[in-house]
């Protein structure tokens, strides 16, 4: 069974990216501006991260030639290796990954044909990512497919086509890396979901919670006394004092937690000369984010799936 | 070997069109005329002179850095083979065989310049034709191939491979000279192989030594500097 792991991976915008994927398929929710495509590329071998490790089976991809014919990867942008057409640059990807199939057969059964003896620099960059695909999804025996945005270039490639081909790898063992910045796009995909926030990665599990704690900054003279009346009140979830006469209030809900900061202080007679309430943190906000993202991409699922069951 | 195979494929499918044959056939058409120029000027010396200038001094090492630029596609080298290492081709085997098509276009290039350059010197019916294109495409080929190399140690380094332009200019400049400074660079040594003022006073049997380990050490430093 193959693994694929990103060990304190930083490179560009991915800041400290620690994760493990397994077979099947695992669909990450950003887009290019979070670091999906460098996600892809480093996954793929083909960049050198700039400090951490991209390990596939314990194996540095970008270091093992081995290690990288069983990758099969479609990036953001791609450019076709030179040659007089189409055909002969699939050719020569084929050839490069000692494949003795026929450039032909690759692109007819990935529905391309008719590309064929177009000039590779005629073709879009749609199309180009199109041709990309159709080779990747030829792989017999991947270990790992990783793929940006695969369902872009739905119909050019058919779609079914793709979903069947992703499912049939993952049921066969690879692990199928997918990004996805549309979350109708991560609902088709299926399988696992996390997500890239700004090169923040957020695990399925960091991706659910939405904003959950509220803070407030309480100015007392008297922080000692407040914080031990505060620490038993009900709709307090905790209390930090730091010295001086700032406290720090955590709750859940900022109405509840203000209207009890100020009756437990009337309630003891201490004067409170300043309330208001602290900023959350960057991370706190990027899981909020992520979790409604989550929240959206589920409920697309579940209608999915109900249409498809109807 | 299949690595050094898909190289070599990658760099002539970089090579293929119109404009590398116009470009050469230019350049000898131009070498030629300088032949030509030179005879008239002084027939004795035309083809020392045509060679050493126009046509080893500045032909060959242009002809070598535009093979060498069109081969990496303007990318550094390593980063040139990054297409087809990514389907699992050894980078080192691919960066050598794109490396091998770089010399043996240069080097056919350089031998194909030499010639129009003498034919324009010699006199159309000079008895000291043959025996002067014998000596001179050999040192053509030899030098093609170790400028090739050259240029494609210099494409590793700096960002979209600038290496290469400053070797040529560190070989134009640095390598005009005949002190050790000039000793690194192929160009004071192709100059001795010529009849030309040696670099440290190197004999011509040495210079053709030195050009090989020139050559054997960029092209190692190429292949060692880049990752599998």
């Amino acid at each position: 069974m193959s693994e694929l792991r990103f060990e304190a991976l930083n490179h560009a915008q991915l800041a400290n990216v620690d994760a493990s994927f397994s077979a099947g398929t695992q669909v990450v929710v950003g887009s290019e501006r979070d670091g999906t495509d460098i996600l892809i590329e480093l996954a793929a071998g083909m960049r050198r991260p700039a400090s951490g490790r991209v390990l596939l089976d314990g194996v540095a991809a970008w270091s093992n030639a081995g290690t990288r014919r069983r990758i099969a990867c479609l990036c953001a942008e791609e450019i076709l290796l030179p040659a007089r057409n189409v055909t002969g640059a699939v050719a020569l990807a084929l050839r490069a990954r000692a494949d003795d199939r026929s450039a032909l057969s690759v692109l007819d059964h990935a529905g391309l044909a008719h590309f064929a003896d177009q000039r590779a620099s005629a073709l879009t960059s749609r199309e180009a990512r199109a041709v990309a695909l159709g080779i990747a999804l030829s792989h017999r025996e991947p270990a790992l497919l990783a793929l940006h945005e695969p369902l872009t270039v739905a119909g050019i490639v058919q779609e079914d086509f793709i979903l069947r081909t992703l499912s049939k790898l993952g049921a066969a063992g690879a692990i199928v890396l997918c990004t996805a910045s549309r979350l109708e796009d991560a609902a088709r995909l299926g399988g696992n979901a996390c997500a890239l926030e700004r090169g923040l990665w957020l695990g399925s599990a960091q991706a659910r919670p939405p904003l959950s704690t509220v803070t407030l900054r309480v100015r007392t003279p008297e922080p000692r006394r407040l914080a031990a009346r505060l620490s038993e009140a009900p709709d307090i979830s905790g209390v930090e004092w730091a010295g001086g006469q700032e406290l720090l209030v955590h709750g859940s809900e900022l109405e509840r937690l203000a209207q009890s900061v100020v009756a437990n202080a009337r309630a003891e007679a201490i004067r409170i000369t300043a309330l208001k309430q602290d900023a959350p943190p960057l991370e706190a906000l990027a899981a909020a984010r992520a979790g409604l993202a989550q929240a959206y991409y589920e409920r697309a699922r579940s209608a999915g799936n109900t249409t498809s069951q109807s | 070997m299949n690595g050094v195979r898909i190289g070599m494929a990658l760099a002539r499918e970089r090579l293929r069109g119109a404009s590398a044959p116009v470009v050469l056939f230019l350049s000898g058409a131009a070498l030629f005329a300088i032949g030509v120029l030179e005879r008239q000027s002084d027939a004795e010396s035309a083809p020392d002179d045509a060679l050493s200038g126009a046509a080893f001094g500045i032909a060959l090492p242009l002809l070598a850095y535009l093979v060498s630029e069109r081969v990496c596609a303007g990318q550094r080298l390593e980063r040139s083979v990054d297409g087809v290492a990514r389907y699992g081709t050894n980078r080192r085997a691919a960066l050598l065989g794109v490396l091998l098509a770089s010399a043996l276009c240069t080097a056919l290039g350089s031998a194909l310049l030499t010639v129009a350059a003498l034919l324009g010197a010699h006199a159309p019916h000079s008895p000291s034709l043959a025996s002067d294109l014998r000596t001179s495409v050999g040192i053509a080929l030899i030098a093609g191939l170790v400028y090739a190399l050259y240029f494609g140690a210099a494409s590793v380094l700096c960002k979209r491979g600038g290496g290469r332009k400053w070797a040529l200019i560190v070989d134009f400049v640095l390598g005009a000279g005949g002190s050790a400074l000039a000793a690194p660079w192929p160009r004071g040594h192709v100059r001795n192989l010529l009849g030309g003022a040696p670099v440290v006073e190197l004999s011509q049997a040495s210079a053709w030594l030195a050009l090989g380990v020139i050559g054997v050490a960029c092209g190692a430093l190429s292949v060692v500097s880049t990752a599998e």
